[in-house]
């Protein structure tokens, strides 16, 4: 009776935004980035990814009732130069390039494999 | 006069990029099933990719039907969900691969027709009379009951269809012809349309392509030969025994242990080896003789898809899903920036 919509859990409401940001008060050069209609897949992705840069001082995500479809991620940069938006900007732009790269390397194991193993002229 | 020397306003450096170059190495590829090695990445990349391939990855499944007649008997909801499950193959004109559909499909949500057209959903039909066909059956089989399998529906899109069977040797096993769905006795009829459309496994399992999509952790085996010369052929027998997912051997000439060949395929990571390695250590403190540990950054897949869509197909659209939602998020990030 008042289950909700499957689909609401990767669909967007009329009134949400994907990401929403809302900076720390208390901590200097902190902000929590709020993703909505998202899950683990992509938040430990982009947190790993931010660990990984050095401006990065803090980087940690929560997802706070497996009922509500949203990720909290905290950042804290090292310096007043650098904002958080900055620096997630890079992560996922890492992470673009890195998916391409995984699609041409999958592309080419692929034919290389096909190659070796003389597969038939079927597809492609 | 004064020297008034101006300094160009320093431009923000573009940090570094910590990009990392992943590497693919394909160990096995069937029509259905596909083994790769994936190295030079984190975990969370590998489970990401693990993660759209059994949630997101858009496919074809049967939605909505409607009946016109229905005297057999499992009722119309039964039948409905049983429809649902059918893997639904979509194969691109001039490739004989079940394909990614969503090149060819629109979501449902997304469609701007009134209520359904040929660019957002597949229409079936199915239309079953037991005494119609009965009279065609040979003589001994017209007592029995009919079989109303996947072959029945009769696709308005020729370049979908179930998929029936996921490969030959399972045809060749099969009794029935497709996937059945509902058996007829004498007088029974079943007559319905029933609606496919494209959508992703996080709204309901039938639209999952995948059957398995797994990874393991690549085994790094690190043999101490100078402790091992301490061990008697004996001692080495038991630690080779003593693994239960038998990755290691003594070899025959050298009498030394190795791994074998295929350690990565079998290894368990249990606790045996280093339980009996204790027993057998001088002191608690002495280095392993053998160390098994999961690496960090190779991980060993293997998919097997449900016959909707081929193996790499389902890699490649889960590859392409990413893609899409990074660039998503990169683009909405940006609308913070100001």
């Amino acid at each position: 009776m008042n289950a909700p919509e499957r689909s609401a859990c990767f669909l967007l409401d009329d009134d949400e935004e994907k990401v929403e940001y809302s900076a720390d008060t208390k901590v200097s050069n902190a902000g929590t980035f709020t993703f909505n209609k998202e899950d683990h897949t992509v938040a430990n992705l982009l947190r790993m990814q931010l660990l990984r840069d050095p401006a990065v001082k803090f980087a940690g995500y929560m997802h706070p009732h497996p009922l509500v479809h949203k990720i909290h991620l905290k950042i804290q940069t090292s310096t007043s130069q650098v904002a958080p938006v900055e620096v997630l900007s890079a992560a996922i732009e890492d992470l673009s390039n890195e998916t391409d790269h995984l699609i041409t390397q999958v592309t080419d194991a692929i034919d290389k494999w096909k190659k070796e193993n003389d597969q038939g002229g079927l597809g492609m | 006069l004064e020297l008034v020397l101006i300094f160009p306003l320093k431009k923000k450096k573009k940090k570094m990029p910590q990009q990392r170059f992943p590497k693919i190495e394909i160990l096995s590829i069937q029509p259905h099933h596909i083994q790769f090695i994936l190295s030079e990445t984190d975990t969370s990349m590998a489970n990401a990719i693990r993660r759209i391939m059994i949630a997101e990855v858009p496919t074809l499944a049967i939605d909505l039907v409607e009946y016109a007649e229905n005297s057999s008997v499992l009722n119309d909801e039964y039948i409905a969900h049983r429809l649902g499950l059918l893997p639904i193959r979509y194969v691109p004109e001039g490739s004989m691969r079940g394909g990614d559909c969503h090149t060819a499909f629109l979501p449902h949500t997304e469609c701007v027709c009134y209520d359904r057209c040929p660019r957002c959903s597949v229409e079936f039909e199915l239309d079953v009379d037991f005494d119609k066909v009965n009279m065609t059956r040979p003589d001994q089989d017209r007592d029995l009951p009919l079989t109303v399998t996947s072959r029945d529906l009769i696709s308005n899109n020729i370049l979908v269809a179930p998929a029936h069977f996921l490969n030959e040797e399972e045809q060749d096993e099969a009794h029935d012809e497709g996937i059945s769905i509902v058996k007829l006795g004498p007088g029974q009829n079943l007559k319905l349309k029933a609606i496919a459309r494209m959508g992703i496994s996080k709204e309901h399992a039938k639209w999952c392509p995948v059957a398995v999509a797994t990874y393991r952790f690549w085994p790094i085996i690190t043999i101490n030969d100078e402790a091992c010369q301490m061990l008697t052929m004996e001692q080495k027998q038991e630690l080779v025994e003593a693994c239960p997912d038998r990755i290691l051997e003594l070899d025959e000439i050298t009498g030394n242990l190795v791994a074998v060949e295929n350690a990565y395929e079998m290894a368990t990571y249990t606790e045996d080896l280093k339980v009996a390695q204790d027993a057998m250590k001088k002191r608690p403190e002495d280095d392993d003789f053998v160390k098994v540990e999961p690496s960090t950054d190779r991980f060993v897949f293997s998919v097997e898809t449900t016959g909707a869509m081929d193996a790499e197909e389902v890699l490649f659209s889960a590859l392409r899903v990413l893609k899409d939602r990074m660039n998503y998020l990169a683009a909405e990030v940006e609308k913070l920036k100001d």
